[in-house]
């Protein structure tokens, strides 16, 4: 009977979340190729910090993946897959220079991780290949998506209310918009270099 | 500093400022084939880092897992299974996907002092009036440089190729000259089961392996003890000129080297047999064919003698990291990134040949004529060393030239042995890069020879040197304005010089100061 009533119990919560939570979607034009669209965190609202440590690779002195986009908080591992010395730093994040960066060098086949905790766009750079280029977007919510090539995103899992959402660009100027979301929410962004 | 001068160097300062603005990277021939940045193998272009170094060493391809940095493949010239059908032999190998060519040009601004027409503002003395003379030397000066193709690449197998040609020089297109062309097989050891890079064979002509390169220095001026050649003075009894031997150590190799090594740590060698021709002079091939020329002309032969030259080099570098797995790496690593090493190199080099020289005489009989040569031995030997902290390196080098003079006998039938002709000196440089886009230069030159300051004297020359030293301090700056443009400028302090009064007599020494700006760009 005990065990009966915590099921129960369970698919009601379950369902009141269902219908509380919504999704964010639309497009970011303007630019081409990946935008990282995300939810900027309300007054007061924490999140935890993820567990899953994401990885970017350094491999044919190419940053890979190009743009990838992390919950403040987040762990990742940079990883040197190429025979030649690489390294990995940054001059800021979210443009505040005072946060640059710089992890050294380290062997092929070896990882060197960093906690993301400060939210905003993280160029990252070698400083013997110059050439190389990559980004970390962090989010200082857990909802944000990277878009498609074409500009499409989709966000889900957010709760209903009232919130500023930000669209970045590798170039371009970022631009918020409020959005309210209740079920599925649409908000479509133009960017500008 | 007169107005003049002002204006020169205010123009000077605001045509940086302007080309100072903008970014972009450069495309030269192994950037677009490995789709990166110049400065992945350059410091401040030419001048190699460690990376390029051994990226050199390796035949012009990244020294492990080359395929894998290639964005644009090879064409293969056979199937793989093709080797294995001969499976001893590297058949058939492949070419570069793109023609990997790069182009350079470059472009002189110069400022010389009011002194050079110290010269040019007498009259030679014995001058008849109304003789047309030589045109004023102008304070300043466009001067186009020099526009030059090259090649280079690997075609596989370890087999790596250079040939670079300047097309014009001076704004003349018939003035360019091939710099080097070779093929160079790479690693050849391998196949006598030696140790990797431990001999490598290198066929074609060639800048020989100098301590410090010349041809892709960084400087505008030359190294004044590589461009040195050693001319003796007259004998004053004969009149003869014994010592004429016109070779340089700046000038290109014909022949073969092989060299073992690496340049960016441990030991490095190499032994060239080369061609030699001391007296300037290209044999006519009327009868005989040649390669380049038969009977109906042609550029002939090279050499003027059988005799071979021959050059060896022999350096160590001891990188100065205390992590071991850093210290044997092609580059160093560092807390905030890869870096050059930190190191210290002392080398030897050693140059011996023969100045031929042939003169109308008579056979041992005293009355036959006939053709009678000398073999003048010469040599060149000197020591370097090169010092590198981060971004700071420190390099020098000192090289001793001399030749024995051979004078003909009272009979001309023969020779006797002449004084020897000397010259030595050398330079010393400091290149410290302040910013990834600014080099800073600091150099002396020196070079002592007393031949040089006679020469000039007997031969009652308005340009000569004031004594048997010349030497100069040339600092300088360079400005990356992206990886492939660069601006440079340099000031030379220039060697002391005197002018000749009508009566012979050395007057007034001054110095020739000069200042020269430079644009460049490859791509």
């Amino acid at each position: 009977m005990k065990r009966t009533l915590m099921m129960v119990m369970a698919v009601v919560a379950m369902t009141s979340m269902a219908a509380s939570a919504g999704t964010i979607s639309g497009k970011v034009s303007g630019v081409a190729g990946e935008s990282v669209v995300y939810v900027e965190a309300p007054a007061g609202k924490t999140f935890p910090a993820p567990t899953q440590q994401p990885v970017i690779d350094q491999k044919g002195l190419m940053f890979q993946p190009h743009i990838t986009a992390v919950q403040a908080g987040t762990t990742v591992q940079f990883l040197n897959s190429d025979s030649v010395a690489h390294n990995v730093f940054w001059p800021s994040v979210g443009g505040n220079k005072k946060l640059t960066h710089n992890l050294g060098t380290w062997p092929k086949g070896e990882k060197r991780p960093f906690k993301f905790d400060n939210p905003g766009a993280v160029p990252l750079l070698c400083n013997v290949h110059p050439e190389m280029s990559g980004y970390v977007v962090v989010s200082p919510t857990p909802y944000f998506a990277v878009s498609d090539k074409s500009g499409e995103y989709k966000i889900e899992n957010v709760p209903d209310g009232s919130y500023t959402v930000t669209a970045w660009h590798e170039g371009a100027k970022n631009q918020s918009k409020p959005v309210a979301v209740a079920g599925d929410s649409k908000a479509d962004f133009t960017l500008s270099k | 500093m007169d107005t003049r001068h002002r204006v020169s160097l205010f123009f000077a300062f605001v045509l940086t400022v302007m080309l100072l603005t903008g970014s972009s990277y450069a495309i030269p021939a192994f950037s677009r084939q490995y789709g990166t940045s110049c400065t992945t193998c350059h410091v401040d272009f030419p001048k190699l880092n460690d990376f390029g170094k051994a990226f050199k060493d390796a035949g012009f391809k990244f020294p492990k897992d080359d395929e894998t940095f290639i964005k644009i493949p090879p064409v293969m010239l056979g199937a793989p299974a093709q080797k294995d059908m001969w499976p001893h032999v590297i058949f058939p190998g492949t070419i570069p996907g793109i023609p990997q060519i790069g182009l350079r040009f470059n472009q002189f601004f110069q400022y010389t002092s009011g002194n050079a027409n110290n010269y040019n503002n007498q009259v030679p003395p014995g001058t008849s009036p109304g003789t047309p003379l030589s045109p004023n030397i102008p304070r300043t000066d466009f001067e186009p440089g020099f526009f030059s193709i090259f090649m280079a690449g690997n075609f596989g197998s370890d087999i790596a190729f250079w040939v670079d040609d300047d097309l014009s020089v001076s704004g003349e297109n018939a003035n360019g000259s091939l710099g080097d062309g070779y093929l160079r097989f790479v690693n050849v050891g391998r196949f006598l089961k030696l140790p990797a890079d431990a001999f490598t064979v290198r066929v074609g002509q060639f800048e020989l392996d100098l301590p410090f390169t010349q041809a892709r220095s960084i400087n505008i001026s030359p190294y004044d003890i590589y461009t040195e050649a050693n001319i003796s003075v007259p004998n004053q009894t004969t009149g003869q000129q014994g010592v004429n031997n016109v070779l340089a150590m700046q000038d290109a190799g014909h022949g073969i080297e092989f060299s073992g090594g690496h340049q960016y740590g441990g030991y490095h060698y190499s032994l060239a047999i080369v061609d030699q021709n001391t007296s300037n002079s290209v044999a006519a091939a009327p009868n005989v064919p040649s390669p380049t020329g038969g009977t109906s002309g042609g550029v002939g032969f090279f050499s003027d003698s059988n005799f071979k030259d021959l050059y060896a080099n022999f350096s160590y570098r001891f990188n100065l990291e205390k992590d071991p797995a850093s210290r044997h790496d092609v580059q160093a690593a560092g807390a905030t990134g890869p870096r050059d090493h930190t190191y210290l190199s002392v080398g030897s080099f050693y140059f011996y040949g023969r100045s031929a020289q042939r003169f109308a005489g008579f056979a041992s009989d005293g009355v036959t004529s006939a053709v009678i040569t000398s073999h003048e031995p010469f040599y060149r030997v000197g020591g370097d060393f090169s010092f590198n902290y981060r971004t700071f390196n420190l390099f020098g080098l000192y090289m001793f030239g001399h030749d024995q003079d051979l004078l003909l006998n009272s009979g001309d039938t023969g020779f006797v042995a002449g004084p020897t002709a000397k010259f030595n000196g050398g330079f010393l440089e400091a290149d410290y890069l302040v910013l990834p886009w600014v080099m800073t230069i600091l150099r002396y030159d020196r070079v002592q020879s007393s031949a040089d300051f006679l020469n000039q004297t007997n031969s009652v020359n308005y340009f000569a040197p004031a004594g048997s030293t010349r030497d100069r301090f040339t600092p300088g700056v360079q400005f990356l304005i992206h990886p492939n443009i660069k601006a440079s400028f340099e000031y030379q302090f220039r060697p002391q010089q005197v002018t000749y009064n009508s009566s012979g007599q050395a007057s007034s020494p001054f110095r020739t100061n000069t200042a020269t700006g430079a644009l460049e760009f490859v791509y």
